[in-house]
């Protein structure tokens, strides 16, 4: 039977992260996710907290910190070592995240013509950190055909101030729609294929050229490009350079309607990562059971096609995300079902699992259920946590976690650092059980 | 797939005197166009808003064969079937005929089931007693304890297409339909109303209609157009809610053999089958909700005829609100309000005497509801023309001329005539095509990504909007730019476009979303608020049709 010191279930941020500082503790550790992980959804930033007014993820961090229900109330110290760990680790995986804790936010301009306050970001981001100096435009470039990205449309809408909500903001905004080489007739483009195509030197170089005309044709002086996230998937580092190098300008790539090519990075980097420092990663690996001795878990019993394949493990981190994720389902007559275990689970009533305008993110109430733990990560019964933990050996990361309004208060990526730190540190140690006797768990589908 | 070929959206001429106007751009005003305009009569209709946009483009889909009402009504069944049979002869390109199944489920009376046949033969019903074992062959999601099965001549019909055929038809005969234009109310002399102040909703521009005749076609919203001409009329509006799943899971209409009730029935329609309903009386034809608790019930109704109803994936709920009218005109709340439509001439009853107004009915009937109408306003206009429109075929306004038989690859097949892989598809659950959109907005223009949904059936997959909003938004954009040059203008009409269309579709969720359907409305809206950073466009929008 195979066996690892830890699995983790689900690679999204939170279970990835998990994984690799495990790894890079000594542990042998297996990834097991249903799909490719939330990643893939991912447009770039790594959203610490922020909320209107605020001056610093710092201070968003120390505020939600002192809400009970927030798992920074748990967490809250863990960010900044975690951020640490992932801005180095990141930057020699060669995906190198700008911005601090204490650095201020800046505005990105994304896909539909809106903005998001960032505080970190991938380098192709990183010029929304510096504020726009008087004079300075917005060209915003992009493949007329392109269905996720309309130059004219997006510029239209970034022209209007009071879209920037105060951040400094650029001078003038201009759309150009252009024609990349050889792909007006390949009409259903999508970023992957665009992406792609940017890893190819003679391609690329042609495309750059168009691009630079075209910036070249909105006027002179200075100016950033703004283009749709798409600028290589491999190579993206010497895309990014070779960009920069074209324009004489900074480049800010704009977060798109998934799937997301920054968040394929990331997760590609962390997965060659893991596999470097000897973890092993399943995807398409459905778990179907788990195996049970006294509050302790042996063993998951993963299914891919047919066959079923059972694995000894010394801890089991979940992190298989929220209702979003599928980690918790809602039912029909109002249970919220942790996935996995069984789980006890915190969230709302059935009545307020979407409540009120929708075009309000506070209508998601259900966003915030998950499931709470102590100290330690260790899942707990809401209802009667001075029980203790319900699983010695199960930590629980990421968004699984109840009592984030992620689209609120902007703090799942802090949440996902933060308890990927907390979880390796406490399993530190953990190796394969060796216990036989167990009582299993149907995974609960 | 070919696209309606009506002209793009005409303006009004205010110089122009017509013979009629029609107030309300339903199944029932469209058809009252058509008529009047086959008798002669040079006629104007306006709504409010877009056509079909209210009840008849809020129902289950059903085209009556009659069955439902045979035991509670049978001069509704009657007119049911007579009408069903015209319908389907004159507009069979809105019709797909699935035909329907009355079936007895361990919940339904002996005593109903025993005597069904021959409350249909009563009403003139076509029902045969089918074998119950080959009903549930080829609808294996039925209730298998279904123990006895009735065929009868139900269909899906297509309101919009409907909709659309008869204004065309109109249209050739000089009479016009305009769409967002609201009456805001009537110049009156006496006993007659000499014109009607109609606003462009859009522009803000008021007209003076003249209009020697004045129909109000507006069905729940009559008591209001009536109120505007000074008349008094009180209607008791009955808010129906249905729930559309994400397959179909019969091919035929199926209702349970009882007194017709909530939750009952089940109709294919296109890619979906819709689940109805409820009837609960509205003070405000504008203003209701739909409840958890409403839904709860719809499916513990449905699940008699289909067990594993909860399993099925659910995207929305939406309502409509019938246009009952209770001749006492007390406000009653009740189940028990007739179906039947009436014409009510509002010399006797307001004095004024070129106004009439037609309440009640259904759509099957729409047709007959537009003659009793027509012939009521020819006799005071002096017009002896009889109408014509049992017999004429109304034209094809998708003019493709092919049956509409609802096929599981008739969507891919016409996709893959729009250039297949290779066409941009901007919504990929509906696979509707860049080409498709942009056809629309040329000729619709301009018009809300609503509209276009109800011609192309943009967003209304399993994403409910999710991703081609914003697509559908770029080519929007691209679009005003062809009007002005002004970036900030064509950015506020974008972002009004997106947030109308996320909001009208992502409110359908709210109160059936569970398992994948509440795990994409929670991906979908992370997505939104935090990749896209939607809430620096909409957050605070305050939302130009929150109700409806």
């Amino acid at each position: 039977m195979p066996s690892a010191d830890v699995a983790v279930i689900g690679a999204g941020l939170a279970g990835l992260l998990t994984a690799v500082r495990l790894a890079e503790n000594g542990a042998r550790v297996v990834v097991l996710s249903e799909g490719n992980g939330a990643l893939h959804w991912a447009g770039g930033p790594i959203d610490l907290g922020f909320r209107p007014g605020a001056r610093t993820a710092a201070a968003v961090v120390g505020q939600l910190a002192r809400r009970r229900a927030h798992p920074y109330a748990v967490l809250g110290a863990d960010v900044a070592p975690a951020l640490d760990w992932f801005q180095r680790l990141t930057g020699d995986l060669g995906l190198p995240h700008a911005g601090s804790l204490s650095g201020g936010f800046g505005a990105l301009p994304t896909g539909i013509g809106g903005i998001r306050p960032v505080s970190i970001v991938p380098e192709a981001q990183a010029a929304t950190l510096q504020p726009w100096a008087p004079g300075e435009r917005l060209v915003i470039a992009g493949h007329a055909g392109y269905k996720d990205f309309w130059p004219r449309a997006v510029a239209s809408s970034l022209a209007r101030p009071e879209v920037w909500g105060g951040f400094s903001r650029p001078d003038r905004v201009v759309g150009v729609a252009l024609d990349w080489p050889g792909l007006r007739e390949r009409r259903n483009l999508n970023a992957l294929r665009i992406a792609e195509h940017f890893d190819d030197p003679d391609w690329r170089a042609a495309a750059l050229d168009v691009t630079a005309r075209g910036v070249a044709s909105t006027g002179s002086g200075p100016v950033r490009v703004g283009l749709p996230a798409v600028l290589g998937l491999r190579d993206h580092p010497r895309v990014l350079e070779d960009a920069i190098q074209r324009f004489g300008a900074p480049v800010i790539e704009l977060p798109l309607v998934p799937p997301g090519i920054p968040g394929i990075r990331l997760h590609d980097v962390l997965r060659a990562k893991l596999r470097a420092l000897g973890g092993r990663i399943l995807i398409g690996e459905r778990v179907a059971r788990v195996e049970v001795t006294e509050a302790t878990v042996t063993a998951v019993a993963t299914e891919a096609a047919t066959r079923e394949v059972l694995t000894r493990v010394g801890a089991l981190v979940l992190a298989t995300g929220g209702v979003a994720g599928g980690g918790l389902v809602g039912d029909p007559d109002g249970a919220i079902r942790e996935m996995v275990l069984g789980l006890p689970t915190d969230g709302p009533p059935i009545e307020r699992w979407l409540h009120g305008d929708p075009l309000n993110p506070a209508s998601l109430p259900i966003a915030g259920a998950g499931i709470r733990t102590d100290e330690a990560l260790r899942p707990v019964d809401p209802r009667r946590p001075a029980r203790g933990p319900l699983f010695g050996n199960v930590r629980v990361v990421g968004s699984l976690l109840a009592g984030q309004q992620w689209m609120i208060d902007r703090s799942g990526d802090g949440v996902a650092l933060a308890s990927a730190w907390r979880a390796a540190a406490s399993l530190a140690g953990t190796t394969a059980s060796a216990t036989r006797s167990s009582r299993t768990t149907e995974a609960v589908r | 797939m070919t696209l309606a070929r009506t002209a793009a959206v005409p303006t009004l001429d205010p110089g122009i005197a017509w013979d009629a106007l029609v107030i309300g751009g339903g199944a029932t005003g469209a058809g009252l166009l058509r008529d009047l305009a086959r008798r002669g009569m040079r006629t104007l209709l306006v709504d409010r808003s877009d056509l079909g946009t209210g009840t008849s483009g809020r129902y289950h889909g059903l085209l009556h064969s009659g069955g439902r009402y045979v035991a509670r009504d049978r001069d509704a069944a009657r007119e049911c079937i007579v009408e069903n049979r015209i319908v389907r002869r004159i507009a069979s390109f809105a019709v797909e005929d699935t035909g329907g199944y009355f079936v007895a489920t361990p919940d339904d009376p002996d005593d109903y089931v025993d005597a069904f046949p021959a409350l249909c033969a009563a009403s003139d019903v076509d029902c045969e007693e089918v074998d119950v074992t080959e009903v549930l062959r080829r609808n294996p999601t039925l209730n298998p304890r279904i123990r006895r099965a009735f065929a009868v001549p139900d269909a899906a019909v297509e309101p919009w297409a409907l909709i659309e055929g008869n204004v065309a038809d109109a249209a050739e005969l000089g009479s016009l339909a305009l769409p967002y234009h609201r009456v805001v109310g009537f110049d009156r002399s006496g006993e007659r109303l000499l014109a009607a102040r109609v606003a462009d909703v859009r522009s803000g521009t008021e007209y003076r209609v003249m209009a020697g005749q004045v129909v109000s076609a507006a069905g729940a919203w009559g008591g209001q157009v009536a109120a505007l001409a000074g008349a008094k009329l009180t209607m008791a509006p009955g808010k129906g809610t249905m729930l559309v799943f994400n397959q179909r899971m019969t091919d035929a209409v199926i209702n349970r053999c009882h007194m017709a009730s909530d939750g009952d029935i089940m109709v294919p329609v296109g890619t979906v089958a819709i689940l109805g309903t409820t009837d609960i009386h509205v003070a405000d034809p504008d203003h209701w909700q739909i409840t958890r608790a409403e839904v709860d019930e719809l499916l513990d109704e449905g699940e008699k005829l289909f067990p594993q109803l909860r399993r099925m994936r659910l995207l929305r709920a939406y309502g409509g609100v019938r246009p009952l009218y209770d001749p006492s005109e007390t406000g009653t709340e009740s189940r028990e309000v007739t179906r039947a439509h009436v014409v009510l001439d509002h010399a006797p009853r307001d004095g004024i005497s070129n106004f009439t107004s037609i309440v009640g009915g259904k759509l099957t009937t729409y047709r007959l509801m537009a003659q009793d109408t027509a012939d009521a306003v020819a006799r005071k206009a002096g017009v002896t023309e009889r109408a014509t429109t049992a017999q004429e075929p109304v034209p094809d306004p998708h003019g493709d001329g092919k049956g509409r038989y609802h096929w599981l690859g008739g969507r891919l097949a016409a996709h893959e005539a729009d250039g297949g892989g290779d066409a941009a598809l901007l919504c990929e659950c509906e696979l509707v095509t860049r080409s498709q959109l942009e056809e629309v907005l040329d000729r619709r223009w301009p018009c809300s990504l609503d509209d276009v949904r109800r011609l192309t059936r943009l967003g209304m997959g399993p994403c409910q909007g999710g991703f081609c909003t914003f697509r559908a938004a770029g080519a929007v954009a691209d679009h005003a730019a062809r009007a002005t040059s002004d970036p900030i203008a064509i950015g506020d009409m974008t972002e009004q476009a997106m947030a109308d269309f996320l909001r009208e579709r992502q409110r359908g969720t709210q109160p059936i979303a569970h398992g994948r359907q509440l795990q994409e409305a929670v991906m979908t809206a992370g997505f939104h608020w935090g990749t896209l950073g939607l809430g620096s466009l909409v957050g605070t929008s305050p939302g130009s049709d929150a109700q409806r």
